[in-house]
């Protein structure tokens, strides 16, 4: 499970100021292919500034952020995107009017036919969804029902599909589980525990410890801006990680 | 649809759904039950036995054209004669073109009609002409009333009425006028500036036109100052029918100009005879809509029923002047909207 | 968990959430209530049919571009202003300049694409809401029109375009007539369900009609996955200012010229029909389809109420009756989409 070789991301000293207001400072973190990362930390720890860092909405005031090795930087989130992140936030980038399908192919229609007659292909992008959907071994009635018909759980992991559909090689995942039931968050552990199978590096935001500690490699726990330290699953229980939190 | 609907709600589960189309399946027939109810109450003890149908550009609630639809209801009560009248919620040509149509369509005893547009209305008119319907004038479009197949126009010479207020001003002794036009795009009203232009020309004058807005005298007003304000030279002021005058009115009194600048309007309603009658207008001029309304359903009849035909092209109802002196009587009798 | 409750999406719920059921419906109704009331005064005739289908397919070239505008999201208040705009513009550059007919035209349509485009770009750039920038543009594009033609001919109306080089050759493409047993049809009833079978197939067949769906639906979320969503803003707002120009030309051309009033309350019109045709006034949501509906019913509204021998006063009332009922139904039908517990 330990892997030495490089990091698929890794982020040194990363600071983040807006105006006279320090939202993060001196991170760091490193993100391995087929492992799961729990950023964890409680509200205001700065998680979500971090994540917008990583998924270019921000640039990092300084620090850098590698990828793959190789200083980076992120001109928007479609950059971001092209790069190989995907991230999955907690208010979903899915379209509730649409179809399941239309959904998990927007932006990369499939389509059939050349020039006048070039049209979107049903079919095509239905297939590609029940694929998609299948290798996370995600169950759904139909790929036609419009996405404001799923529920929250299964929201997250149609959006989770895509992303690794889309060959993301970092999924980030914010909060996917804190507003769902029980049954509905292990049904996306899994999904993530799948994601993670298919060598995608996983970065998993919670303030969850009981979400976090079963299906992550590594720790990395934030508190009010400042890093509190990185720890490997193997050094550290699932009560040590709750009483970093308490305290933080 | 009411089926549709209430069956889905059984599918889901759901009984809200089917109540809520209840609820908007009522309110939608309540509101097409009292169509027919709407309807005026034309259908007296005989019924009769003729259909009219005016279609005009000026809209019902101008107090200038309610006075034209009192008039024709008024004879169509007189004479027996079932009265209809369409017209466009705004000054719109092409809709009201649209109106013909559909009034030739529902094959009327006979057709009245403004002709505010005589190029844009020319194939709608030919097409009444064609289908057989005498159509009688009012109004606007007295020059080419008798080329599109008009019986007769009723109305006023718009270049001629403006150049008698236009003479008006000049005798008493005004330089520089501005004409309100409040319907911009309507030829007839461009002719009566041009006709009040010309005559004050004559005299040595000079004319400038100002656009206001038809559905907003607030604006009207503060444009009508503003103007007033930035040119101090400007000592008269000629408006083009009630829904300028009022505005114009206010305007005057805000900005204590009454008594300096000479001020008449076209068309008379209560506000503007008070006008008149406080010596804040000095006259007013008179197309008689009444009669716009009323003649051309009593011609409609005669010829219907009795072959009679005018031998006058255009029968005029203007232009006639309110001053001062007669001011007092028309004041009741526009109280009763009749004038 | 809420699996257990969902059933399967049979024909009979698929149907229900179309748009367009609610027009289906009121075009029902409204043909056969104007059928009962005024069948009898010739709304029946195939002359009366052609009277409320001009009337529709004038107002719904227009609604067909707006229903792909406000299902990508945005509004545009000032397509009656461009109609009447194109119009006055088209018949100054034919009658006072000289310009031959087919020339006029092609300008005059690359002039309304650039206003639908500084709409677009005003509202894409701005991030202003589009309601407000295109309320401006309505009043600029209107005063624009009235000023310059006062400035260019002095008057407000002008007519003589028949007299003009081309006219002849274009008439029957832009406002001819397709007799059908000696009734005469308006061509623009061709390029209505022209139109409306392009705008169709875009929205349902193409890539850049699912981005129409998902710019409307959640534009951050477009955006985060990729679609160009300005690019479709700008895109529509072309369009639509097109189509408003292709109505003010098609008029200008069926009377022989133009007055700077045209077009006016068209904008509001345009929305009215589109959301009676099932549109979401919040976008993500819609169908052209239903935009054709909406204006066949406005046409029929309109129409029939001559027909029925009532004044027109009472027009106004049907058409706001009309647009709450469609709003209420259209409520339902968005819930039932989304499937919102209450």
């Amino acid at each position: 499970m330990k892997r030495t070789s490089t990091p698929v991301l890794e982020v040194l000293s990363l600071s983040k100021a807006f105006g006279r207001v320090t939202a993060l400072e001196g991170i760091a973190m490193q993100v391995f292919a087929g492992q799961v990362t729990a950023l964890l930390g409680d509200n205001g720890a700065g998680k979500s500034t971090l994540i917008k860092c990583l998924s270019g909405f921000h640039a990092p005031s300084t620090g850098a952020i590698l990828l793959n090795g190789t200083p980076t930087r992120f001109a928007s989130p479609r950059d971001a995107i092209r790069q190989g992140i995907a991230t999955v936030y907690q208010d979903l980038a899915m379209i509730p009017h649409l179809s399941v399908a239309r959904n998990f192919v927007l932006g990369v229609e499939p389509t059939r036919g050349r020039g006048l007659f070039r049209r979107y292909d049903g079919r095509a992008a239905d297939k590609t969804t029940r694929e998609g959907l299948s290798r996370l071994g995600i169950q759904l009635r139909s790929t036609t029902q419009s996405v404001g018909t799923l529920s929250g759980g299964e929201r997250q992991s149609v959006a989770i599909a895509r992303a690794v559909h889309l060959g993301a090689r970092v999924l980030i995942l914010d909060e996917p589980t804190s507003a769902l039931g029980v049954s509905e968050s292990a049904a996306v552990l899994r999904d993530i525990e799948a994601a993670r199978d298919r060598g995608v590096a996983v970065v998993f935001i919670t303030h969850n410890v009981h979400h976090a500690y079963p299906v992550s490699d590594r720790f990395t726990i934030l508190r009010r801006g400042r890093l509190l330290g990185s720890f490997v699953k193997e050094d550290v229980s699932r009560d040590q990680v709750l009483e970093m939190m308490a305290a933080a | 649809m009411r089926l549709r609907i209430a069956e889905s709600g059984v599918l889901s589960g759901r009984p809200v759904g089917r109540h809520r189309a209840v609820t908007a399946l009522l309110s939608f027939a309540l509101m097409w039950c009292c169509l027919p109810a709407c309807s005026p109450p034309e259908h007296s003890e005989e019924g009769p036995d003729l259909r009219v149908i005016f279609v005009t550009h000026g809209q019902a609630s101008d107090p200038f054209w309610s006075v034209v639809q009192s008039g024709a209801r008024t004879a169509g009560r007189e004479v027996g004669v079932r009265v209809e009248y369409q017209a466009p919620e705004s000054f719109d040509i092409v809709t009201m073109a649209q109106l013909i149509d559909a009034a030739v369509a529902s094959s009327p005893d006979g057709l009245v009609v403004s002709i505010p547009d005589s190029g844009a209305l020319g194939p709608s008119l030919r097409g009444a002409r064609d289908a057989g319907i005498p159509i009688i004038s009012i109004n606007s479009g007295s020059g080419a009333a008798a080329d599109l197949g008009s019986l007769v126009h009723v109305g006023q010479t718009e270049y001629e009425a403006g150049y008698a207020a236009g003479q008006r001003f000049a005798d008493g002794g005004v330089r520089k006028a501005l004409c309100v036009n409040q319907e911009v795009g309507n030829l007839s009203l461009d002719n009566r500036c041009d006709g009040f232009g010309a005559a004050l020309g004559k005299a040595g004058g000079v004319m400038q036109i100002l656009a206001a807005e038809l559905t907003d005298p607030t604006e009207s007003q503060q444009r009508i100052e503003a103007a007033l304000r930035t040119d101090s030279t400007i000592d008269g002021l000629l408006t083009l029918g009630p829904t300028g005058a009022i505005p114009a009115l206010h305007a005057l009194d805000e900005g204590g100009h009454a008594g300096r600048i000479t001020f008449a309007t076209f068309d008379a309603s209560p506000e503007i005879l008070q006008g008149i009658e406080d010596d804040k207008i000095q006259f007013a001029i008179d197309q008689q809509q009444f009669m716009q309304g009323y003649l051309p359903v009593v011609l409609h009849a005669l010829y219907l029923r009795n072959e009679n035909l005018l031998a006058h092209e255009v029968l005029r109802t203007g232009p006639g002047f309110i001053t001062a002196q007669n001011v007092t009587r028309l004041r009741e009798l526009t109280r009763q909207g009749t004038r | 968990m809420a699996k257990d409750k969902r059933l399967q999406g049979g024909l009979i719920e698929r149907v229900l959430v179309r748009p367009e059921l609610a027009s289906v419906a009121g075009v029902v109704v409204v043909w056969g209530f104007f059928a009962f009331v005024a069948g009898d005064n010739g709304f029946l005739s195939l002359r009366g049919v052609a009277t409320y289908m001009e009337v529709a397919a004038e107002l719904g070239i227009v609604a067909i571009a707006v229903a792909l505008l406000m299902i990508g999201g945005e509004f545009d208040l000032s397509v009656g202003s461009i109609i009447g705009a194109s119009g006055m513009l088209l018949t100054i550059l034919v009658v006072h300049f000289g310009w031959s007919l087919p020339a006029a035209i092609v300008v005059v349509l690359v002039l309304t694409g650039l206003a639908g485009w500084f709409n677009g770009f005003l509202v894409t750039r701005t991030g202003l809401p589009s309601f407000i920038v295109t309320l401006a543009t309505l009043f600029a594009f209107r005063g624009l029109t009235i000023g310059g033609t006062r400035f260019v001919i002095g008057r407000t109306q002008l007519g003589g375009l028949q007299q003009s080089q081309g006219y002849d050759m274009i008439r029957p493409f832009l406002a001819g007539d397709i007799p059908i047993a000696g009734v005469s049809f308006p061509v623009s009833i061709v390029w209505w369900l022209g139109l409306a079978a392009i705008a169709t197939w875009v929205l349902i067949k193409t890539p850049f009609g699912n981005w129409i769906f998902a710019t409307g639906g959640d534009g951050k979320a477009a955006r985060s996955v990729g679609v160009p969503t300005r690019r479709v803003k700008v895109t529509l707002f072309i369009a639509t200012a097109l189509c408003a120009a292709l109505v003010g030309i098609m008029q200008s051309v069926a009377f022989g010229g133009a007055d700077v009033l045209r077009g006016e309350l068209r904008e509001f019109h345009a929305i009215i029909v589109v959301v009676i045709g099932g549109t979401l006034l919040t976008g993500g949501y819609g169908s052209a389809v239903g935009a054709v509906l909406g204006a066949l019913i406005f046409g029929m509204v309109r129409q029939g109420i001559v027909f029925a021998g009532v004044d027109a006063d009472w027009f106004q009332v049907f058409l706001g009756g009309m647009l709450l009922l469609a709003v209420l139904v259209n409520h339902a039908v968005r819930r039932r989409i989304l499937r919102l517990t209450t």
